[in-house]
């Protein structure tokens, strides 16, 4: 094989590389920027009250029991006063929007939204979770994506 | 009876390990009648399972509740209709019936080639006896749907939500995607061990993969309208890691369809064939295990039991197998061509193909952002949907512009002339429209985006078809519509490709439509009203009705009123049934080409007060349209050739 032949096949080559490479690279870049803006911590209430000022304000998911008795629903609007536990710590959620059918007392909660410097967590998402047969657990489906 | 299900079971998990030996010792001491016995064993084993499930149903038909998987999953209550359909609604009747389905496509591919492919069937039979026989070992073991339990009063019942159309043709329409792709899968490793890697594996299995693909979407589809219509939350797809698990084989086997035409036509892109078919295969394997694992949290898996880890035992092995095959071949595999312009055919396919897989990688990261997060930081971070929005939808418009490139760009090189015959009248066409929808544009961007590459790919549909006809009528003298009828015919390859490709872009019309997606929500008093878009909505009654003992429903009753008019009477319910522990809200659609006003009837009070969710949510049903043309498209696409040709 001549050398000549061989760099031009080379050259060619190299344009589908680099064009790869531009595809692979772009969507490299959505996914980190996605990630690093749209991603939320899951913890559980303990470990959100031990992160200190740094949690102030950023959007987190938080994990818990509904606490026997805590909850004060008010009727006309559509909000709900509540604490959770995880046994250990327990917090004030504060949140507005349609409340689950499967929502009550001693039930598994899932609440997304931001915990404030008055030691309210302000929950834009109040999904309940069940345990894990197939059936029951499709409802929390319209709670998990509402408010996207 | 449960005796005889169990036992076919158990005899067709041991046929099945035969027909997974015995083809290949037929291959090393070259006896044929091996390979006979291989492929009636097949045959065998479809009838067995048959029979199992026959059994299975016949159960449900008798309520027979002494079988445990029955007494879940119905009640002397349940209509025909969905006393059928429970066979699949749970865990282990799915096993039995994905089984069904890959024991029945097995002996359609013993029958399809019973004289040709004689070097590829005793492999082919041997991939897909042992896929078989991971099905057939978890109903033996881990998943038995015969289980026999002491037979209560009354079943438990099939949950509400699942008795809904859209649920009874979801999970087999998927079932059959999934199973479907073991066959092209199975061919391919079929073609590696052999060494005979020419594209004969790839056109005996262009239908099969077709097929699959097709069924793979609708499947979605249905999961898609059902979860609309039926969970009330006013949108169709929620990026659940389960949706996940079924979208990334969707969109490899997208890559798929399109990669292997290279290779058919140029004889490229062998290892990346290959590639793209295994990761198919492991990626239908895998949505199994997310799904029937647990280790993802996911509103609607399976539970947690040890089948999930069955699957994922097995996707080990079939990626380490098949890694193996494709590595031992790569000096065999090269290509007899090389890509030759950056603007050609090929290489907007190959872009085309690296922009699916990395939609795939990208949706496959954020799914298991979680499990990889707490790996590596000792933290649970997780994504939701604005992350597969963010990356998905520049990736999505990037591939809805090729879909117009692709199919019009010139072979190997694309030359001037080519790109202003094909592309310069959608390209003005389209830069009107963008001009045109620039006031919806405002605050829209990738909506506006999106619609206006939408004008420029049906713009170049169109086209070929138009100059298709007409050339065709020059030179047979036909009428117009028969030449274009007759075109398709004569190429319904390629004319079936466009038709699909016209209901791609129907679908991302109506995904885009949720950029203008309105929702309000408000608690009323008889005779309140509340306004959304065009629309106002007054609330009028709400009142009881028990159709049926075991079912009460809550029904209110509004007014639609558009312009001042009345259109409609809009009616959501809230049904309470006996058997489930919540109610389940029955939304109230009013749909139309336009948009579609959703009401939710979220709750109610003593005093007759009702709090209601409504969404307009505008161009839904070209969705649903844009799936019923994919389908003709692949109808057109798969039919037999037209006789004539050769």
């Amino acid at each position: 094989m001549d050398l000549g032949r061989q760099s031009i096949m080379n050259k060619k080559q190299l344009k589908f590389v680099i064009g790869s490479i531009v595809i692979v690279a772009a969507i490299g870049y959505l996914v980190v920027t996605g990630i690093t803006r749209t991603s939320v911590y899951y913890l559980k209430v303990n470990e959100l009250l031990s992160k200190g000022d740094s949690i102030y304000d950023k959007s987190v998911r938080v994990e818990g029991k509904v606490v026997d008795g805590s909850i004060k629903k008010d009727p006309t609007a559509l909000k709900v006063d509540f604490r959770i536990t995880d046994g250990t710590k327990d917090m004030t959620i504060h949140y507005e929007g349609i409340i689950p059918d499967l929502f009550e007392d001693e039930r598994d909660v899932v609440v997304e939204g931001k915990y404030t410097r008055e030691g309210i967590f302000k929950a834009h998402t109040l999904l309940t979770s069940c345990p894990s047969k197939y059936e029951s657990a499709d409802k929390s489906h319209p709670e998990e994506v509402k408010k996207i | 009876m449960n005796e005889i299900g169990e036992l076919c079971i158990l005899l067709s998990l041991g046929i099945s390990i035969y027909s997974t030996i015995v083809p290949i010792l037929g291959i090393k001491r070259g006896r044929e009648e091996y390979i006979a016995s291989a492929e009636n064993s097949i045959f065998v084993t479809a009838g067995l399972i048959t029979i199992s499930s026959v059994i299975l149903t016949y159960a449900f038909l008798n309520r027979d509740f002494s079988i445990e998987y029955v007494a879940n999953y119905s009640n002397r209550d349940l209509p025909l209709f969905y006393t059928v359909s429970a066979f699949w609604a749970g865990q282990k009747g799915s096993l039995l019936f994905w089984s069904l389905l890959l024991s029945l496509f097995a002996a359609v591919v013993v029958i399809q080639n019973k004289n040709k492919n004689r070097d590829f069937m005793p492999y082919v039979i041997s991939i897909i006896s042992i896929t078989q026989c991971l099905f057939l070992l978890l109903m033996t073991f881990a998943a038995r749907p015969f289980e026999l339990i002491y037979p209560p009063e009354d079943g438990s019942g099939l949950n509400p939500m699942l008795q809904n159309p859209g649920m009874v043709f979801h999970p087999p329409t998927l079932y059959m995607g999934y199973v479907g792709f073991t066959i092209p899968y199975a061919f391919a490793m079929a073609s590696l061990l052999t060494g005979h890697l020419g594209d004969v594996w790839i056109k005996t299995t262009r239908r099969w993969t077709i097929f699959s693909w097709f069924f793979l979407g609708m499947g979605n589809l249905f999961g898609a309208w059902w979860a609309y219509r039926v969970l009330g939350w006013g949108g169709y797809w929620a990026w659940d890691p389960v949706e996940n698990a079924s979208f990334m084989p969707w969109l490899t086997g997208t890559a798929y369809l399109h990669s292997v035409m290279i290779q058919e036509r140029r004889d490229m892109l062998k290892v990346w064939n290959m590639v793209l078919i295994v990761l198919t295969f492991s990626l239908t394997i895998f949505g199994t295990f997310l799904t029937r694992s647990g280790v993802i949290q996911s509103v609607h898996s399976f539970g947690q039991g040890p089948v999930g880890y069955y699957f994922l035992a097995f996707l080990i092995i079939a990626i380490v197998f098949s890694s193996y095959l494709i590595v031992s071949r790569l000096s065999i595999l090269k290509s007899n061509n090389e890509l030759d312009s950056i603007v050609s055919r090929e290489s907007s396919f190959l872009f085309n193909n690296l922009i699916l897989v990395g939609a795939a990688f990208a949706t496959f990261w954020g799914t298991m952002f979680p499990l990889i997060s707490e790996a590596i930081k000792g933290e649970k971070v997780t994504v939701g949907p604005p992350f597969f929005n963010q990356v998905n939808i520049p990736i999505g418009l990037t591939l809805l512009l090729l879909v117009g490139i692709c199919p019009l760009i010139a072979w190997k090189k694309a030359s001037i002339s080519n790109f202003k015959r094909n592309f310069l009248i959608p390209f003005i066409i389209s830069i009107i429209g963008g001009i045109a929808l620039m006031p919806i544009g405002k605050g829209h961007l990738m909506a506006w985006l999106s619609f206006t590459i939408s004008i420029f790919v049906i713009t170049t549909i169109v086209m070929e078809f138009y100059k298709g006809a007409i050339a065709r009528r020059e030179t047979t003298g036909e009428g117009f519509v028969k030449a274009l009828i007759t075109l398709s015919r004569k190429n319904k390859r390629r004319y079936g490709g466009y038709i699909i490709h016209i209901g791609v872009v129907l679908m991302y019309i109506g995904i885009t439509g949720t950029s203008y997606n309105m929702e309000k929500e408000a608690t009323l008093k008889k005779g309140e009203s509340m306004s959304i878009g065009d629309y106002k909505v007054v609330y009028k009654d709400i009142k009881n009705n028990t159709p049926v003992p075991t079912k009460a429903e809550v029904i209110a009753t509004m007014d639609v009123e558009k312009d001042g008019k009345i259109i409609a009477t809009a009616t959501p319910r809230r049904d309470f049934y006996k058997t489930a522990e919540q109610p389940i809200s029955r939304v109230y659609n009013l749909s139309g080409l336009k948009e579609d006003l959703y009401i939710i009837l979220a709750g109610f009070q003593e005093d007759g007060s009702a709090t209601f969710k409504i969404h307009v949510n505008p161009l839904v049903k070209w969705l649903w349209i844009g799936g019923l043309v994919i389908g003709a498209g692949t109808l057109i696409a798969m039919l037999p050739d037209w006789k004539g040709k050769k």
